[in-house]
Parts: C-alpha cells; structure tokens; sequence
C-alpha cells in the first residue's frame, strides 16, 4: 500500500492503472463482452454484404437480365432480418455490461462511504462526494458499455470497406477516401471542443442555482429592505452568462457539425467524377457505382464515433481514476485486533493527556484530562471555538486522539468493537440529522426493536410529545423535503428522543437545545434529568439554563479544562466561568 | 407554448428567416441527390464528360450552400432559443421576488428553485438542442418525399407502402419510451436522494450502526434503477435496428418496382438510384424525431410547473393612485387588526400605537402572532381587517417600494449572502462608500468580529453564513440596519445560543440603532424588554397586557410568568418576584 500525504484525499489514479481497474471490472462481464464484440462482428459482415448484394442485383438483374431478381431480393430482406437480430442483441448486450459496471461502482462507492471516517466527509463536500457516485459513473458507463465495442466495431468496418472498395478498384477506393480523413479530424476536434464548454455550461447554470437559492432563501431580507431590483439584476447577469455560453456552445456546433453532415458529399462528388468516368471507359459498372457511394456513406458513422469514442475515454479515465483512487486510497476506520468487551453496568468515561488536531493543524485539544464517574452529568462550557464538539466527537470514535486515550468503562476505546462502542454510546449532534421517513422510524433509528411505551418515554422526557400528536399523520408522519419540514427547534428535541430511546450508556449532546425556545427549553431541562438517571452524560452548551442539567460543569478554554466543579461554586469563585455566563446574575 | 411566443417579440423576422434557412438546408440535402440522378443519366450513362463535370461542381457549390445555410441554422435558432430562455427565467425570478412572503412560507425552497434551474433547463434543453434537429427534420421529411415524387412519381409511392408501419413503430416507441424513461428518471432520483441523505447525516448512520440498514435501502434502489435502466436500453435496442431494417426494406422494394419500370424502359437507372437514397433520407428524420420527442415531453411538463408560477398573483401590489412616501417620522398606528393566514384568523383586532422614535417590546410565547404582527408592520402582508397606519397614512395607499427603504429588518437567525462581511453590510445601501460600511460596522462592532477573521470586513462569508454563530450573523444585519438608517425598525431578537461576549456587543449595538427611531422589537431578552417604552403580551393573538416593565411585574398577570423565561432573567426577576 503506498503511501500518502493525506489519507482521506489520495490524488487520483493514472491512466494505465486505471485502465486495469476497469479491465478487471469488464473481465466480470466477458461473456456479455464476447456476445456483443461477435454480434459486432456479424453486423459488420451483413453489413458490408448487402450492398455487395445490391451491386449484383444491379449489374445482374436490373441493367442486365443475365439473373433473376428475385434470389437477390430475397437474401438481402433476409440478411436484414438478421442483421436485425444481431443489431438488437449486440446493442442490448453492450447496453447491459455499462449499466452492471455502472451499478456495480456506485455499489462500490456507497459501501465505502458508510465505513470511511470523519475526516474524509470534512474533507469533501457533499456535491462532490454526492456526484462521485452519481453524474460522474456516466461516462463510464458509456465508455465501458457502448465505447469499447463501438470502437472495436467501427475499426472492422473501416477494414472491412476499405478490403471490399480496393478490391473493386484500388484507385477509386484512395480518391474517394478524400473526406475520410477531414471527418475524423472534424469529429476529434469537435469532441475536444464542445466538452470543455459544456462543462462551462454546467458552471454556468450552478451560478443560476445558487442565485436562486439565494434570493429565494433570503427573500425576506431583499423585500424588508426594497432590494428586489438589484438581485433581479444580479440573477439576470448569472441567467445572461448562461446564454452567452450555450451560445458559444451553438457556435462550436455551427462549426463542425454542418462539416460532418457535408463532407462526405465531397466523397460522393469524388465517386461520382471520377468513379462516372470510370463508368463511361467501361472500367467499371453502374452497380460497382453505387456499391461505392453505399460504402462510403456507411463509413460516416464509425468514423464520427472514433471522434466521441476517444473523448468519452478521457472523460471515463478521468472519473474512474477519481474514484479508484477512493476506494483503493481511503482507508476505514480500523477495527481492533483484540477485541475487548465493556464491562456492564454504568460507563465511567476518562480522557488521559488528550491530544487532537484535524488533519495536520494546530492542536485543538492539549493535554487534556477529564474523567466522568458513571451517571455522573458534566456540562462542558467555553467559548465559540474552544474544542467542546472535538472534545465530544471522540467519544464515539469520529475521530481518534492523534496523542493520550479516551476510555470508556475502563476499556481504551480503540479496543472496543465499533459497533459496540457505537452502541454504547448514544450522540445528539450541534446540527440535528433526521431522515426522511416518518417520525416514528426517526425515533427508533438508533433501536429499531424499542417498546413503543419507551419511545413515548423518551418523546415526553424531550420534549416531542408537544407537537408530535399535532402533525398531520402524528408520529407516522413523514419527515423531510417530500413530507413535513419541522422547525429547528423542534428536529434537535426529535433528536434527544432518539438517542434516549437507544438505552445507550454514555449520552453525548452538543448543544442540544440551542435552537429550542427558552420556555421550551427551561421545562426540557426539569424532565430530562431523571431521563438521564443512571447514564454518564457529557453536554456542551453556552446557556446557563441548560447547564443545570448537569451535576458538574467543566470550563474549557484553547484545549485544555481549567475549571471544575458544580455551577454555583463556579459563579461564585469568578473565574471563566463567570465571565461566560456571570454577568446576566451579577448585572442583578 | 404560448407563453413562450410572448418572447419571439422582436425576433418574429429571424424566426421566419429561420424557417426559409431550414427550408433551404432541406433543399441541398434532397436537391444534392437530385443532382446524381442528373449526373448518372446525363453524364454518366450518355457518356457525357463535360455533362459530368458540370453537374459535380454544380452539387459541390449546393453542398457548401447546405453546409452555411445549416451553420446559420444552428446559430440562429440557438439565439432565437436562448433569447426565449433568458426571458422567461428573468421574467419567472422577477414574478417570484415579488410575491408575497406567504407564498414562500407555503411553497418549499426547493421546489422553488427547481422551477427556477432545472425546469428552466428542460424548456432550455428542448430550444436550443431539441429545436434545430426538430426543425430541421419536420421539414426534411415531406422535403425528400417530394424530391422522390419529383425524381419519380410511381417509386415514391413504395414511401408511402413502408412510412405506415415505421410511423406506427414510431409512434409505439415514443410512447413506451417516455413511459420508462420517466420511470428511470425517478428511480436515479431516488438513488440520488438516498446518497444525498446518507452522506448528509453520515455522522448519526455510523453513530448509530446504521450502516447495513442503509445499505439494504441503497442496494434495493440501486437495483431497481439497474432493472430500469436495462427496460430503456431494450426498448432502444429494439428500435432503432427495426428502423434499419425498414430501411433495407423499402430498398428491396425500390428495386423491385425499380425492375419493373426500367424493363419496360420508363424509368432510367440514375432515378432508381437516387430513389434509394432518397428513401434513407425519409427515415432519418424518423430516428431523430424520436430521440428529441422525449426532450419535447419533459420541456412541456416543465413549463406547465413554470406555469404555476407565473400563474400566481402577487398579493401585495401597489394600488393605481399609491403615492410614494415622503420621509417619514414614524408615528405608527395598528387599528383594530385582523388577519388569518388561512380560514384562521390568528390577530383578532389588535390596535397599538407606537409615537415617533418609539419603542415597543412584543413578549408571548411563539405562535401567539408576534411575528404576524412584526410582518403586518413591515406590510409583507396587508390586514384583512383594519389598517396600519404610519405618519397617518393607510400603508395599502403608499408605493411600497418608498415605504420598504425607510424600513429596516433584522431577523431572528439573519441569512448571509454570499460575498464578504462588507458587501453583506451593503446589501441595503449599494452605493454606501467602503468609510460608511466600516463607519457602521464599528458603530456595532461588527469590526471586532470581524478582526478573529481572514481578511476581516473583506472576509468572505460561505453560503447562508455558515461558519459565523447566529448572534455574528445577527450583528452583521444590525449593522446593515443601521447602514439603511430606517426610520422604522422590526427586530427579531435571537433567540438561540450565542455567547456572553456577542450578546454584551449585541446589547450596545441595538442603544446605537435604536436611537432616535420607531422600534418594534420581538423581545427575548430581559434587557430589551426593559428598554421598550411600551411592552404588549400577546397571547393567542390578542393582547392581554400591556405597560412597562415595573407596572407589569407589579401586576399578577402573564408577563410575570413570561419574564421568568426570558433570557437573562434568572436570579433578579426571583428576587423581584
């Protein structure tokens, strides 16, 4: 395994490591793959067949009565009729290999996804993790799917009409291959041109995006203050880039697409000069004529596609190389090799000479010791800044420590099984994450088999029994953009139910109520505490009314806990703690 | 569609031109081959070099005619497309910026900007991809039909045997193939959300061993949308090779009538040929039909939800004879107000009265119409009973344009623009000079926020202001406040979580602000309240308590209870109480 920088942000993939990759995925669909490159290979036969079988038909049945018309007839509806099998079996079977790769990557991706740390979801933002697995998989599939056997396949026809024109007459063949050669310049460039503006294109329409989005979240800020006239313009210089850049999309268009359809006239033109005066010296027949115009025409395509073929490689490398680069470079969170247990009954929770920074920075947290006693409640106070979520996040292994340990029960958390820790320990996070399914399977997330009586509990103790029974299907409504859009307020106490309803051990919550109105907040407090009896609770907040939930209040300044004890003492000593929350009791 | 004409306006004679350009293009297309049959009969078989020679350079120069005529085609009719595009979206931004904050509380941000972005898009997808092949093909069609009747009546109606069965496949195509693409569309929707939504809340997945559940969900959607997507690929699959062989098809036909006719010497070898050719020129537009009918589908649905929209009308408009408002002192009247904002009525008469340079503290618990009452000030709404009235004047009789600039806003959890803290501090005084905003930004000390940041006033604020708390946000719109200098101010007061220093910057701010000005101001915070004038209780939409704060606590009403709960109101209101 190399070695990187940076483990959650490997670069990508070179092209010949990424091409095997690839090979390896296809290798999973040889025989599909070997189905549609024979199928290829039929229809290039058929294909170069029948107007082989057209030429005779001419020069022997129609100019000439030496044979009847009908065997002719017959053969070519019948070729058709199986170039017709073979047509729809190659290109379902190459369709199919490109959508199993396709599936098979984003199963790939997603499934590392759900195992990669913390650290690689702050690193990369969502968009792009989202569209690694999504808009980015197309292009391969395309390649994978149609590329590969369209290029094989057009690489036969060529052969094959250049074999079937020189044999009628070699020189004729070098003349009218005139336009070959400027369609597949004309058709590379074009490829090479139009992608990079249209990805101009989608840059362009994500600055609509976001001044839409803008606009329309802050429209009350842009009518309170009379501003519409300036974000209208605002959005209609975004809305005019956008224009100008399909328009100069249209003009790469207007410049090679008219080529592609028009050039092989020039072929056509040729075969008709010269191949006509041909005709006139008796070198050759009025169905070896059209034999040629037929070929010629029937190479366009292939041609055309070699152009898209080798863009749609460089974008498939591209993408693929990003993500190989992922799911070989990223490794998970490690699981230990020896295992070790929670002892049973209440956790205590200790942090021994604490050390952490996110990846390469400054330490956020120093030297840090703290040690909860199990069912103790510690509120963790300090300013914007001062490390409580670092702090809180390593209980449940988000992060490890980059120095000292984290125990919990006793037991350095990296020897606990993950899942077990991560059962252990229940979290309520700054932010609150709901789902978007009904209310009632958000309760239960994090213990889908509770009793329903527990949950109710637990929906009483934060809070939720108050708007709960009022939405429209109760607690089987669904939550989330296609359903109800809950307040704040109101998705942090849905988050307290859940993880009280989890039964874990150890309870961590990050400002778990800032969003809650102060009433609100001052009757939680009262029923959350004998919610938590028996369980070790670490809280972060900056309000002194949620600080009373606790049995013992910790100061936390640049990394390091400089003050302890319960919050009374700590007013009254005047220190930190005071200042954050003191002046609202001194000012009395 | 007919709204979209509105925007051909000014452009109706390059539409025309368009379609003359189209017509030409289909010309050389057909005339091209025309000009073989011309070139074999004349030329080649009569033996006629120089016939030969000419008819080539003839069809050279109609090519490179079709080659610029169909460039200017392209570039043409994506202006014509484009310039309807920026239309509607600017017309559709416009419409919606001035709806009423009803709509957008009822409405869904994101369903919103859809119509905005991606249905636009579709509309935009079908101008500007789908209309050069559509109007290049919906007359290539008849074009090479009618090039055949010309190059021979009798060999044209063999189209006429084979059009009927690739019509009806057509036809079967289109229709089974939007069906499932639809369908497809759908299920890589919810693939897409379900990845969307399990890295979004990555942390709770793994936080609570929620892995192998999602996983289970994503592997069911990842399948069906595989299923799906293989349903497409067969139905293209077996398509466009029936088009192929239909085409084969009608060439076996061609030559047998062909033979027949040319045996009997009524009919010369360069007419079957072209004939041949021509006949493949027919079904081409078939295939390409079909590929922009699925684009010509959605880009209609699309404009239906535009529709919607657009279709909306603005509940706040200024009435004919609206006067603009001269600068006000800010004597503010509330008569007897009701509103609902559905059958509801949630103010059930209010009146109050604010004096000039006033300031009125709104206390109750939230859904009590605090912030209706707030919003009928600021007239995001107008009342459905009684007025408001400000230096006298009914609002509904004032351009509310002149009414809004004189009008400051802070709200309760601020939204942040994109740009940096001083184009934010701007945003309601564009032509402020950089020594007003950082005069403004000292007065709250949104400089000393500032100054813990990269670049200070120059910093550059994320989207929506993630990164700053909500009392630094709530400072920034302060600031911006004071840079508008209102001579109303509606205040919400925040309150989540913000620290002790922000809130002690936070308290001096508002003293700066609220000098010399109307305020009204949803109150919190026990300080506030204490510097109102006047405090109304407002319960269940009505007010059941009013006075200051020293005759309120004196009174065993609600505001007593209520006081205990507001911000800072700890230990001294216990003492007082």
């Amino acid at each position: 395994m190399p070695e990187y920088a940076n483990p959650v942000d490997p670069p990508d993939l070179g092209l010949l490591p990424t091409f095997r990759r690839l090979l390896r995925l296809w290798r999973g669909q040889w025989r599909l793959g070997v189905f549609g490159l024979s199928c290829s290979f039929g229809y290039t036969l058929i294909s170069t067949a029948i107007p082989l079988l057209i030429q005779r038909a001419i020069d022997g049945a129609i100019l000439h009565h030496r044979h009847s018309l009908w065997p002719y007839l017959g053969a070519i509806a019948g070729l058709a009729a199986l170039r017709f099998v073979i047509n729809f079996n190659r290109r379902f079977a190459t369709a199919r290999i490109g959508i199993r790769i396709e599936a098979r990557m984003r199963e790939l991706l997603y499934e590392a996804y759900l195992r990669y740390p913390r650290a690689f979801f702050d690193r990369h933002a969502t968009g792009q993790v989202l569209s690694r697995a999504t808009n980015d998989l197309y292009p391969i599939r395309y390649f994978i799917g149609w590329g590969l056997v369209q290029g094989m396949q057009s690489l036969m026809m060529i052969v094959a009409a250049a074999i079937v024109l020189v044999l009628v007459d070699a020189r004729l063949a070098l003349y009218t291959a005139i336009a070959m050669p400027p369609i597949t310049v004309l058709a590379l460039r074009f490829a090479r041109r139009v992608a990079p503006i249209s990805r101009n294109v989608q840059e362009r329409k994500g600055d609509v995006t976001e001044a839409a989005d803008e606009a329309v979240v802050g429209i009350e800020m842009v009518q309170a203050f009379g501003r519409e006239d300036d974000v209208r313009e605002r959005f209609g210089d975004k809305a005019g880039a956008v224009r100008d850049t399909v328009l100069r999309q249209a003009g790469v268009e207007a410049r090679h697409l008219p080529g592609l359809y028009y050039l092989p006239s020039l072929s056509i033109a040729a075969v008709v000069f010269f191949g006509g005066r041909q005709v006139i010296g008796g070198h050759l027949t009025i169905g070896q004529f059209v034999l040629f115009e037929t070929l010629l025409l029937q190479l366009v395509w292939p041609l055309e596609a070699l152009g898209w073929i080798t863009n749609l490689a460089q974008r498939a490398l591209a993408s693929a190389g990003r993500s190989f680069a992922w799911l070989d470079g990223i490794e998970p969170l490690p699981e230990p090799a020896t295992p070790v247990h929670l002892p049973r009954g209440p956790l205590g929770v200790r942090f021994e000479a604490v050390r952490f920074a996110y990846g390469g920075e400054t330490d956020v947290l120093r030297d840090l010791e703290l040690e909860v006693e199990p069912g103790e409640i510690v509120a963790v106070c300090g300013p914007t800044g001062s490390g409580k979520t670092s702090l809180l996040n390593l209980l449940p292994r988000f992060y490890d420590p980059t120095g000292g340990r984290v125990l919990v029960g006793g037991v350095d958390t990296r020897d606990v099984p993950i899942a077990e820790l991560r059962s252990a320990v229940a979290l309520v996070t700054q932010r609150p994450v709901l789902f978007s399914v009904p209310l009632r399977e958000n309760l239960t997330a994090g213990r889908e088999d509770a009793d329903w009586d527990e949950v109710l509990a637990a929906c009483d103790a934060a809070g939720v029994d108050a708007f709960a029974p009022g939405l429209p299907d109760g607690y089987e409504t669904l939550i989330g953009e296609r359903g109800v859009n809950l307040s704040g307020g109101q998705r942090q106490r849905v988050a307290l139910a859940r993880a009280l309803v989890t039964g874990a051990r150890v309870i961590v919550l990050d400002d778990p109520l800032s969003a809650v109105d102060t009433l609100t907040e001052r009757r939680l407090v009262a029923r959350l505490r004998p919610a938590l009896a028996g369980r070790t609770a670490l809280v972060a907040t900056q309000r002194l009314s949620t600080v009373e939930l606790a049995d013992r209040a910790v100061v936390l300044i640049d990394g390091r806990i400089v003050e302890s004890g319960t919050p009374a003492e700590l007013l009254r000593a005047g220190g930190h703690f005071a200042t954050l929350f003191g002046d609202e009791v001194i000012a009395a | 569609m007919k709204r979209l004409l509105k925007y051909l306006e000014g452009k109706k004679l390059l539409a025309v031109l368009m379609l003359l350009v189209a017509t030409g293009n289909a010309a050389a297309q057909t005339g091209g081959w025309l000009l073989v049959r011309d070139a074999i009969d004349k030329g080649i078989a009569a033996g006629n070099e120089r016939r030969l020679t000419i008819v080539v350079a003839i069809y050279l120069g109609v090519a490179a005619g079709g080659w610029i005529l169909q460039a200017t085609l392209i570039r043409g009719l994506a202006g014509i497309g484009q310039g309807i595009v920026l239309g509607l979206r600017r017309d559709l931004f416009d419409h919606l910026t001035g709806l009423s904050l009803r709509y957008f509380s009822q409405q869904k941000a994101g369903w919103i900007i859809a119509r905005l972005t991606s249905d636009v898009d579709a509309v935009s997808d079908v101008l500007s991809q789908g209309m050069p092949t559509l109007v290049s093909n919906v007359i290539l069609l008849p074009a090479a039909i009618v090039a055949l009747l010309i190059a021979d009546w009798r060999l044209g109606l063999v189209v006429f045997a084979i059009l009927p069965p690739a019509l009806l496949l057509t036809r079967w195509f289109q229709r089974v193939s939007h069906v499932a693409l639809v369908e497809q569309r759908n299920r890589i929707a919810s693939v897409t959300a379900q990845i969307a939504e399990s890295v979004a809340g990555m942390a709770i997945v793994q936080a609570y061993n929620r892995e192998r559940a999602f996983q289970r969900q994503f592997d069911e959607l990842n399948d069906a949308n595989r299923e799906q997507s293989t349903l497409v690929q067969k139905i293209f699959s077996v398509f466009f090779p029936s088009i192929e062989f239909l085409g084969v098809v009608a060439t076996v036909a061609t030559l047998y009538v062909g033979e027949r006719l040319f045996s009997h010497h009524t009919l010369t070898i360069g007419t079957l040929i072209t004939a041949i050719y021509l006949l493949q020129l027919v079904f081409q537009p078939l295939q390409e039909l079909s590929d922009v009918y699925g684009q010509l589908q959605s880009g209609a649905a699309a404009m239906v939800k535009i529709a919607t929209i657009l279709d909306e009308e603005p509940e706040i408009r200024d009435r004919v004879r609206a006067t603009p408002l001269a600068r006000v002192e800010g004597d503010l009247d509330l008569d007897s107000v009701v509103f609902a904002y559905g059958a509801e009525p949630v103010l059930h008469g209010v009146s109050f009265h604010v004096p000039a340079g006033g300031c009125l503290a709104l206390v109750g618990e939230s859904g009590g119409g605090k912030s209706t009452l707030a919003r009928l000030v600021g007239r995001f709404y107008d009342p459905d009973e009684g007025s408001v009235r400000v230096d006298g004047t009914d609002l509904r009789d004032v351009a509310l344009r002149s009414y809004r600039r004189q009008l400051g806003v802070v709200l309760q959890d601020p939204f942040l623009f994109s740009g940096t803290i001083a184009s934010n501090i701007r945003f309601a005084k564009p032509d402020a000079t950089d020594e007003e905003v950082a005069e403004a930004a000292r007065a709250v000390g949104v400089d000393r926020v500032a100054a813990r940041l990269s670049g200070g006033l120059d910093h550059e604020v994320r989207e929506g202001g993630a990164g700053l708390s909500a009392g630094e946000r709530q400072l920034i719109s302060i600031a911006r406040a004071l840079l508008a200098d209102p001579r109303i101010l509606v205040l919400d007061e925040a309150t989540s979580n913000i620290d002790r220093p922000t809130e002690v910057l936070i308290e001096r701010a508002l003293d700066r602000l609220l000098r010399g000005r109307t305020s009204i101001i949803i109150a919190h915070r026990l300080s506030t309240v204490r510097r109102a004038d006047e405090i109304l209780v407002v319960e269940n939409g009505r007010i059941v308590q009013r006075g200051d704060e020293r005759e309120l606590l004196r009174q065993d009403g609600p505001f007593r209870r209520l006081a205990h709960t507001l911000e800072g109101a700890d230990d001294d209101l216990a003492e007082a109480g």
